[in-house]
């Protein structure tokens, strides 16, 4: 055999048993090695890798996707809330100064429980205050941002208050008639 | 010589014109109606001589010795917690407090403060570069007054007693009427003043916030509620709060006012919470949230941790007079669920702390979780609420 010819089939040998105690990795070990990871099936590994690891990443943006749309689901259900909230407080306004008008109009009355009517008017003008706070809270809480912990606070506060006010008036109401019998 | 004593009567003249002319743009308190008022409903009958000694120049101080808790409001200074305009103002979201001749800031979550991370109870000492040592209240209350936007920077020694500066964005912000506050891996809720019908609905709604495993789970863990800068309010709002831990029925205190029987407070029914409560309270603690913490604390149903509360227990109403004015003056006393009054003594906390711990939040917090093991075991008085 030909001496160089046998050179070079030993460090062809060599370099072949080199690769293939390698990564296979078809990013590394020059073009000898590319070969060898692409003969290897280290290619088709590291494509499954990567594969992989983009599905990982969409599974991850669709999570988000769908947290995204759950949130400005939420924002725009709490709007709406906001909204009705806003309207409620602007009947129940106008129902208060309506029961403050008509607890006036019993005070000229004759034979009216004077002290009983002076305590219904001091707590309707209390009521009307508190309704007026309860209105430009709620504008403040559309002005502040949604979403935030504070907020969502507010508004938890601002409901249950509202249903508190909104009983007080239906006492209001019940005393007030019972005074006008 | 002799003009120099014509220019000086002439002076005095003008002066006297012009403190009159002011006195006559000032309201004139209805002297004789605030006479007949105190006469007929204070709650201690005050002498005809002290009655008659009220005078339009010297009402304030006069009134305060008949009764200290009684003010007279011209019409357009008046504004009632309950009947007033939306609390928001624009500043840094704090208020000053002193102590031993130091300033402290007591913090409002959610306010420009907290959010740029100042903790409460920092004790000021500069503002904008400048030393505030040797100003008023008043005085560094207007140093850190500005417009909406514009940038307030404060030295700071911190409540672990680590300097701090910080940079503050003066801002529009309405306080909440019951806090959320963060301490030591805890949820506080803070109240700082009980309003007739909205304090209760505020705490209601703000205990799910409280819960370690979110909004939605019932906190079972426990409760803390700082109570450290609530002044007071509405009595019946602070009866009915703490009828939201007591089963209903239960006496809750009783009201004593002039020439009548004791009218006692009951837990009315409800919705009502069962976790253990541990109620942070001091010198600053009063009046309706004195009665809320030592009714809870009577029960058993609540431990009280921090220092001395300031020791009012008495009611104070306000009435509209017949120009629109309003007269404050005190109408009852308050009993205790055991018949005694705090007035003048205060409520004992079932654990004292220092200072220093009183006034970082997180040691407080600490302190307190330590109480939950031991919250409504203890031999309180329960019974022989009036013989």
């Amino acid at each position: 055999m030909n001496r160089y010819l046998l050179v070079a089939l030993i460090f062809l040998a060599g370099v072949l048993g080199g690769c293939a105690a390698g990564e296979h990795d078809p990013r590394t070990g020059g073009f000898f090695g590319g070969i060898g990871g692409l003969g290897s099936g280290g290619y088709e590994k590291r494509m499954k890798e990567r594969e992989a690891s983009l599905e990982q990443l969409r599974t991850t943006q669709r999570a988000l996707n769908i947290e995204k749309d759950q949130l400005e689901q939420q924002q725009s259900a709490a709007y709406v809330r906001l909204e009705s909230d806003r309207a409620r407080a602007s009947i129940m306004q106008s129902e208060i100064a309506l029961l403050d008008k008509k607890t006036k109009a019993l005070a000229t009355q004759q034979g009216t429980d004077q002290q009983r009517l002076a305590k219904l008017q001091q707590r309707l003008t209390a009521l009307k205050g508190q309704m007026g706070r309860q209105s430009s809270a709620l504008d403040a809480l559309e002005g502040s941002g949604l979403g935030d912990a504070d907020v969502d606070l507010r508004r938890k506060q601002l409901e249950k208050q509202r249903d508190a006010l909104a009983r007080e008036y239906e006492l209001l109401m019940k005393m007030q008639l019972e005074l006008s019998q | 010589m002799k003009r120099c004593v014509v220019s000086g009567v002439f002076l005095l003249a003008v002066a006297v014109l012009l403190i009159g002319l002011q006195r006559v743009g000032q309201a004139a308190p209805p002297l004789p109606e605030i006479r007949q008022v105190l006469r007929q409903s204070a709650l201690k009958p005050p002498a005809e001589s002290a009655l008659e000694g009220l005078r339009q120049h010297n009402l304030g101080e006069a009134l305060r010795q008949i009764d200290p808790y009684a003010r007279w409001y011209a019409a357009d200074e008046y504004s009632s917690p309950e009947s007033g305009g939306p609390d928001t103002w624009i500043g840094i979201g704090a208020d000053l407090q002193e102590r031993a001749e130091e300033i402290y800031l007591a913090v409002y979550a959610g306010g420009a403060a907290d959010q740029a991370g100042l903790p409460d109870r920092c004790r000021l000492l500069a503002i904008d570069g400048e030393s505030i040592a040797g100003l008023s209240m008043a005085a560094v209350a207007e140093r850190l007054k500005g417009g909406e936007g514009g940038f307030v920077s404060l030295e700071v020694a911190q409540p672990d007693g680590h300097p701090g500066h910080f940079q503050i964005k003066r801002r529009a912000f309405t306080s909440l009427n019951v806090e959320l506050v963060r301490a030591g891996g805890y949820r506080v809720l803070r109240i700082r003043e009980f309003i007739a019908g909205l304090t209760r609905a505020a705490l209601m709604a703000s205990i799910p916030f409280t819960g370690n495993r979110g909004a939605s789970a019932q906190n079972t863990e426990g409760l803390i509620i700082d109570l450290r800068d609530a002044g007071g309010g509405d009595l019946y709002e602070a009866f009915d709060v703490a009828g939201l831990f007591l089963p209903a029925g239960t006496i809750l205190g009783s009201l004593q006012q002039r020439g009548g029987t004791p009218r006692l407070m009951q837990a009315p029914a409800g919705e009502i919470f069962t976790m253990p409560l541990v109620l942070l309270i001091g010198a600053d603690t009063a009046s309706a949230a004195e009665v809320f913490a030592g009714t809870l604390q009577q029960h058993g149903r609540a431990r009280l941790i921090g220092r001395q509360t300031y020791g009012k227990c008495s009611s104070q109403t306000d009435i509209r007079l017949s120009d629109g004015s309003v007269l404050r003056y005190t109408n009852g006393e308050i009993f205790l669920p055991d018949g005694t009054s705090c007035s003048g003594l205060g409520l004992q906390p079932d654990r004292e702390v220092t200072e220093a711990v009183f006034r970082d939040l997180n040691q407080l917090v600490f302190a307190a979780e330590a109480m939950f093991e031991t919250n409504g075991q203890g031999p309180r008085p329960s019974a022989a609420f009036y013989p």
